[in-house]
């Protein structure tokens, strides 16, 4: 069982696309560039809502259903706003799963959001995903002419990705 | 400079003044970088020469006075390399290169080596007869290309032209004056297997040539 | 495996039923915690009014992204971010089910079709005292579907 993945969106931090690109035909609908737009700007709104909807309040001790943790956090009142100041890891929505796909969205401290759309079995996409942004930061972050925030053209980053998913996809 | 020599430096110990190891090794023969393997960081390069390629692209007109800027960057470094290198031959081998083919090899070999760790792929000479002057050194996949997709409006910039300058300094340094440019021959011929190749077109001045055949009549 | 809450939405978006279930020991210990940390507990029943809001915007664009990309006939099962996982299921006269778990928890749509089925169908749809349209709930908070909801959920924890 491998996966094989659809198609790769990256959205900058404003929101805006800045790049997407098909590899299997058939998994995923055909939408236009338009309604790619359309669709990360929806997302990226969407990701911050899923973020503040943890139900855990506070995130700064989100693990305090267990005895043992609210000890600590006892413990930890002693010396107060030590570590509670200290702000929470982006945590919004990581992975989608539909009947028809599955999506795993990443987003790096820079807050790029690398979306990776595979079909429904869980096969390393953990793994695969690592290295696109692996070469994001090679070849499109050490390319002198690309321009941060826009849309990412560079023939290298195009080469290299598309040569990586199709081994996956072959396997 | 009497006690220049390794050999007077050891009769000249007691001598205050410049001293020499033993084994006659200076701190010029060993690289800054103490570790077996030498290595050095790609990404770190790969920074360092994203700005300067940022750096030398602001306030040019074309893609030529880029290439040219480029070139300047480079061209120290050759001239410097031509000495630092020549130093760390053997002292018999110790001369520089007389002959064009000699230069060529020292660069297609030594300076390569040195630079990128491996040799170039391939040294050609000109096929035209009216251009006997041209030589070429070809890359097949350069070190300092090795992240950068140069966008389709400027297609005919090879950001190699860095490493043409530092071919030229070499060039000059060696008293053999010389135009270097870099081209990218990938998409071409065998450009599905190294689409990054470049060919490295170095054009010797005419008073080299001239000087050339004088010595092959010797 | 840990629920934290569920909600219920209608045809015309409204949230008809919301229904949390804390954990005790959380906010035991923001008690003790001194001032820092005492509006806690409390933030959490007030802002389920303003997070069932939420929940549905959420809810609402990606089943609609999906069926977008993944055509009409599919369906978004669940989504998952670092804290909590959320589970969904669409029933064919629109009304829609949510519920909040732990991360760990594996595929709920099964227990959300049968809420649907043995509680929502057998309590609310059958009970000759609920109106058709529910709205601000009502007719779905009486004590049989409240009792059984409650105790189902508990079951599975």
């Amino acid at each position: 069982m491998f996966v094989t993945v659809f198609a790769l969106i990256i959205i900058n931090k404003a929101g805006g696309l800045i790049y997407n690109r098909t590899f299997h035909e058939g998994g995923l609908n055909k939408i236009s560039t338009n309604d790619y737009l359309v669709l990360a700007g929806t997302f990226h709104g969407v990701h911050a809502i899923t973020a503040r909807l943890n139900p855990l309040h506070p995130p700064t001790n989100r693990t305090s259903t267990t005895s043992s943790t609210a000890a600590a956090a006892a413990g930890a009142g002693g010396a107060p706003g030590t570590h509670l100041t200290r702000p929470d890891p982006p945590s919004g929505l990581e992975v989608l799963e539909t009947e028809n796909f599955r999506m795993q969205c990443v987003t790096t401290l820079t807050g790029i959001k690398f979306l990776l759309f595979t079909d429904t079995t869980q096969a390393n996409v953990d793994l695969a995903i690592r290295r696109v942004y692996d070469m994001y930061s090679d070849y499109v972050m050490k390319n002198p002419f690309y321009q941060l925030e826009m849309p990412v053209r560079c023939d290298m980053f195009d080469r290299k990705l598309a040569s990586y998913i199709r081994e996956i996809n072959n396997r | 400079m009497a006690h220049l020599g390794p050999g007077k430096a050891a009769s000249s110990k007691e001598q205050a003044g410049l001293r020499y190891p033993s084994n006659g090794k200076t701190i010029y023969h060993r690289p800054l970088n103490r570790t077996k393997t030498a290595e050095l960081s790609q990404s770190s390069f790969a920074y360092l020469f994203s700005e300067m390629v940022s750096y030398a692209q602001r306030r040019v007109t074309g893609i030529q006075e880029l290439e040219k800027r480029l070139n300047l960057q480079g061209h120290p470094i050759g001239l410097k390399l031509l000495d630092l290198l020549l130093t760390r031959e053997p002292p018999r081998s110790q001369t520089r290169p007389l002959t064009i083919i000699a230069l060529l090899h020292f660069i297609k070999i030594n300076l390569w080596t040195h630079l990128f760790g491996r040799q170039a792929d391939r040294l050609e000479k000109s096929s035209n007869p009216d251009t006997p002057d041209e030589y070429m050194i070809v890359d097949n996949e350069p070190l300092v290309n090795a992240y950068i997709s140069v966008p389709r409006e400027m297609s005919q910039l090879n950001c190699a032209a860095f490493v043409a300058g530092i071919i030229e300094g070499v060039c000059d340094g060696a008293m053999f004056p010389a135009r270097v440019t870099a081209h990218s021959v990938g998409g071409k011929e065998e450009g599905e297997m190294w689409p990054g190749k470049t060919v490295f077109l170095v054009k010797f001045q005419p008073e080299v040539l001239e000087r050339e055949a004088l010595i092959g009549k010797g | 495996m840990v629920v934290y809450s569920f909600y219920i939405f209608d045809r015309h978006t409204e949230c008809i039923y919301a229904k949390t279930w804390l954990p005790q020991s959380s906010s035991a210990s923001d008690n003790n915690n001194g001032p820092t940390t005492t509006t806690t507990g409390g933030t959490l029943r007030i802002a389920s009014a303003d997070d069932a809001k939420l929940i549905f915007g959420t809810v609402f664009s990606l089943r609609n992204m999906v069926r977008k990309l993944g055509g009409d006939d599919d369906a978004f099962v669940s989504f998952r971010t670092a804290h909590y996982k959320l589970h969904y299921y669409e029933t064919a006269s629109s009304l829609r089910l949510v519920m909040l778990t732990d991360t760990a928890t594996l595929s709920m749509r099964n227990v959300l079709h049968q809420i649907y089925i043995n509680l929502w169908v057998e309590y609310v749809v059958k009970n000759p005292l609920s109106p058709v349209e529910h709205k601000g709930g009502a007719g779905v908070k009486n004590e049989l579907f409240e009792l059984g909801l409650d105790q189902f959920i508990r079951g599975l924890m």
